[in-house]
């Protein structure tokens, strides 16, 4: 099976090949295989003890279940509103589509720091919103709601971004046959589009959640770093880090790298599983091919 | 079922798709929309379908209004061009789509289905592919695939985009006959579009010629090809050689020479025309009686059964195009640089300020 999908490098000479590669594989070390070891050796530096005393801490505790929290709302959000501006700009015509399209990158142009402030103002005392919502006792800023908020404006284009290109390119055939065929709406979304863009959402989905858990900029103005309160892990590494206390941020650090890990690993396996249902299925259609295809052969001429 | 399109017509940014388009469909027949491309065809076919939504007009199924309904609810079967097969489902889940999405109350039993599905694929000769995959099957198999998918919601109309566009020459031939096999056995009403008027001419019941979003003729296919209404569709049907010339008195005359013309096939009394005339209908001949020109022959091409014969005409640009059965061509005893004479045994003629 490998023989046969593995590319024919003998166009390339040996010399060319090798350089490339190496010149891959020293990058992928030295910027990223390398920083990853870096943070769990010196996490571990101080003892296995010092490593749990520091998760336990009442507020890393707070911090992770604050980002994780965080990530499990903005996370789903973006995906229901992402899919949605995808589905309209590849499916429908409305004046103001390329007007949608620039703001839907405006998160990723705008410096998060900005987008923090920015809410902010909106929500805080010094606008008629935020007057209101003081009146009435909602706490958006430096609390976790804007947090949610600000993390949500962040990580907002990921799944938009990665859904529209992959629409576009293949068409609303598919959904017009569905719908032809007597499917609603939501039933050709289901059953048609979904399927067909679940690795692009997936793909989505994990860079979504990377932002939405790594997330410094917007959150760290609009939190308010109320220790034990507001705190995400990214914030808490860094107050931990100005306190001098390296390895305790390493360690903190260390539990962001690990989600981060855990979440490829998920991807992995789905990938994997979904590769081997395809090839079963092509495995079986090959026996069946050689098995009838003396009798399909003659039904062709005899027709 | 019949359908009638009312004053449809389609703009799009601009440039008019449909121009008030108006025809007859009538139960039961096998129709087909010829045309350039860019000539409106596919987006007709698709405002039938619903899947498209025309600026004005109405469509009507079995003498109701089913201009605004939608797409799902109007029990139609469509065959796109490039099949739009789910390309994550099986074949067997394929063509089971449209019973598995039908409300629960109209939904056959999974049983049903499957022996539904099954049938199906016995009739596209198909049923030991019902576990392949879309990407796995060849052009003609995707096609049958997406015919019986098509046809498992049992419509009451079949409409086809470029049904055989993509496929090799030798699959299509097979493929049109087998469609119009299909189209007599199970009684409904089909629709298809096409640019190839061979098709066209071989497979339907009736042709509907289209050019720049206006129907140029309607007409059984000898009718279209023996009476052409008008240049265009002279033209688009196949090779025609023109010549210019002169009306007078039921004659047709070019230069010196002149060729009695029957009533019906001048559509006019002017002065200035043009006879169109196919290669096939042009007798090459020693001798000047009738005839509607002279020339010599520059190339002579022999292909199978066939010979094609180019001749030069006496003070013109453009050579006369002449096709011969190989016997004839034979008893002629033809040579290249040859002096004849050539006569038509059929002519259209149109006034030049329509063409």
């Amino acid at each position: 099976m490998s023989h046969s999908t593995t590319p024919d490098f003998r166009t390339e000479q040996p010399l060319t090949r090798w350089i490339l590669t190496a010149i891959a594989l020293a990058f992928v070390f030295i910027f990223i295989a390398l920083p990853l070891f870096l943070i769990f050796s010196e996490a571990i530096s101080k003892g296995f003890e010092f490593y749990q005393a520091t998760i336990m801490h009442s507020d890393a505790m707070a911090a992770i279940s604050l980002t994780l929290l965080t990530a499990a709302i903005a996370v789903p959000l973006n995906v229901v509103f992402g899919a949605c501006a995808a589905w309209a700009i590849t499916h429908f015509k409305f004046r103001g589509k390329s007007f949608l399209i620039t703001l839907i990158d405006l998160p990723f142009s705008v410096s998060p720091v900005v987008a923090g402030l920015m809410y902010l103002l909106l929500f805080g005392s010094q606008s008629t919103l935020g007057t209101w919502l003081i009146e009435h006792d909602y706490k958006i800023i430096f609390a976790v709601p804007g947090i949610v908020i600000a993390t949500t404006f962040v990580t907002f284009p990921f799944v938009a971004r990665e859904l529209i290109p992959l629409m576009q390119a293949q068409g609303s055939d598919e959904e017009h046959a569905a719908m032809v065929l007597g499917a609603n709406g939501f039933q050709a979304f289901l059953k048609v589009t979904l399927p067909k863009i679940k690795w692009g959402l997936l793909y989505g989905i994990i860079l979504t959640n990377a932002r939405a858990m790594g997330e410094f900029g917007a959150v760290s103005v609009i939190s308010g770093h109320i220790r034990g309160a507001t705190n995400t892990i990214p914030l808490h590494v860094e107050i931990l880090y100005n306190e001098f206390n390296i390895t305790g941020a390493f360690v903190c650090a260390s539990v962001l790298a690990l989600l981060a890990i855990a979440t490829l690993v998920i991807k992995t396996i789905i990938e994997w599983r979904q590769n081997k249902l395809v090839a079963r299925s092509l495995a079986r259609t090959k026996s069946a091919q050689t098995v009838f295809a003396m009798p399909a052969r003659q039904v062709a001429t005899a027709s | 079922m019949s359908i009638e399109v009312q004053n449809i017509s389609k703009k799009f940014a601009g440039f008019t798709a449909l121009d008030n388009i108006n025809l007859d469909i009538h139960s039961g027949e096998l129709l087909a929309l010829l045309g350039p491309s860019g000539c409106g065809k596919t987006t007709l076919l698709r405002i039938i379908a619903g899947l498209e939504k025309a600026d004005s007009g109405k469509i009507i199924f079995n003498g109701q209004d089913s201009t605004d309904t939608h797409v799902s609810k109007r029990q139609i079967g469509f065959v796109f061009q490039h099949y739009a097969l789910f390309r994550h489902m099986t074949v067997f889940d394929n063509i089971a789509f449209g019973l598995n999405v039908k409300p629960r109350k109209d939904r056959p039993s999974q049983e049903a289905i499957r022996e539904k599905v099954m049938a199906l694929l016995k009739m596209v000769q198909l049923d030991w592919l019902a576990n392949a995959y879309p990407s796995q099957l060849s052009g003609g198999q995707r096609q049958r695939i997406a015919l019986a998918r098509s046809l498992a919601v049992e419509p009451q109309v079949l409409l086809l985009d470029e049904p055989f566009g993509a496929l090799d020459a030798k699959v299509r031939k097979d493929l049109r006959r087998w469609l119009r096999q299909l189209h007599d056995d199970i009684n409904l009403t089909s629709i298809f579009v096409t640019h190839d008027q061979e098709e066209a001419l071989e497979v339907s019941d009736r042709v509907v010629v289209m050019n720049h979003g206006k129907i140029e003729q309607v007409g059984s296919p000898d009718e279209i090809y023996d009476t052409p209404a008008s240049p265009f569709v002279t033209q688009f049907l196949g090779d025609v050689n023109l010549f210019h010339g002169r009306i007078q008195d039921k004659h047709f005359t070019s230069g010196d020479f002149r060729h009695e013309i029957s009533q019906h096939s001048a559509h006019f009394t002017g002065a200035e025309a043009i006879a169109y005339i196919r290669p096939h209908d042009i007798e090459i001949s020693l001798d000047a009686t009738n005839a509607l020109g002279h020339g010599q022959i520059e190339h002579i091409h022999s292909i199978g059964p066939i010979v094609r014969v180019e001749i030069a005409r006496d003070g013109q640009d453009e050579n006369i195009e002449v096709v011969l059965t190989k016997e004839r061509y034979r008893s002629l005893g033809l040579m290249p640089g040859d002096s004849v004479y050539v006569k038509a045994r059929k002519v259209a003629v149109f006034d030049p300020a329509s063409v």
